[in-house]
């Protein structure tokens, strides 16, 4: 599982059947420190995590599997949306 | 799922049976960077995936990476590690935000 920031939603018309009425959003993975992933990634959505909040993504495909049925290709799910982060000052390097 | 740019489909002469009949496509994927210019550039390191979509040259496409890539040919036992699930039509990016440190 890893913290990642909503940056976006994507809409696909073709697409595997199992994801039918998919919420698919655009995130991008966050590092301790805040800094964000050069690639995107694109998460399937049944919480409703708005744009500009953190996530937490699980990059295993049981629970879609549950969801959508044993065919589905969805791997990466948002399992929960973030409250409150770790102060990012007070795990910085004394003197950075 | 990641997201990426058709850049092509390959062809297979001689193949392990379970990819007879299968579209591979060659994927370039995208960078944050480069879909926010929307320039349909890519900037990641190719890679091949198994189509079922009809995705074609410069759509853009997410594809499913690891052991989850293989759920769609369930029950059969297919040996493919990346697989094509949809293809982008729209996106909705928000504005990249200006630093704080003046």
């Amino acid at each position: 599982m890893f913290l990642a920031r909503v940056q976006g939603t994507a809409v696909a018309v073709v697409k595997h059947p199992t994801l039918a009425g998919c919420r698919f959003l655009l995130v991008q993975r966050e590092e301790a420190d805040g800094t964000l992933a050069d690639e995107p990634n694109l998460v399937v959505d049944w919480q409703g995590a708005a744009i500009g909040s953190t996530v937490i993504v699980s990059t295993d495909g049981d629970i879609a599997r549950a969801k959508f049925g044993n065919t589905t290709p969805a791997r990466m799910v948002v399992m929960g949306i973030v409250d409150v982060l770790p102060s990012r000052e007070s795990s910085a390097p004394v003197g950075a | 799922m990641r997201l990426g740019i058709v850049r092509g489909r390959v062809v297979l002469n001689s193949a392990v049976d379970a990819l007879r009949g299968r579209t591979l496509l060659l994927i370039e994927p995208m960078t944050m960077d480069n879909l926010r210019a929307g320039n349909r550039q890519g900037g990641g390191k190719s890679l091949v995936a198994i189509d079922e979509t009809g995705a074609g040259d410069g759509q853009m496409v997410a594809f499913t990476e690891g052991r989850e890539a293989a759920n769609p040919f369930w029950p059969e036992s297919v040996p493919v590690d990346s697989y094509c699930s949809l293809i982008v039509d729209s996106i909705n990016v928000r504005p990249q935000q200006v630093s704080q440190e003046i």
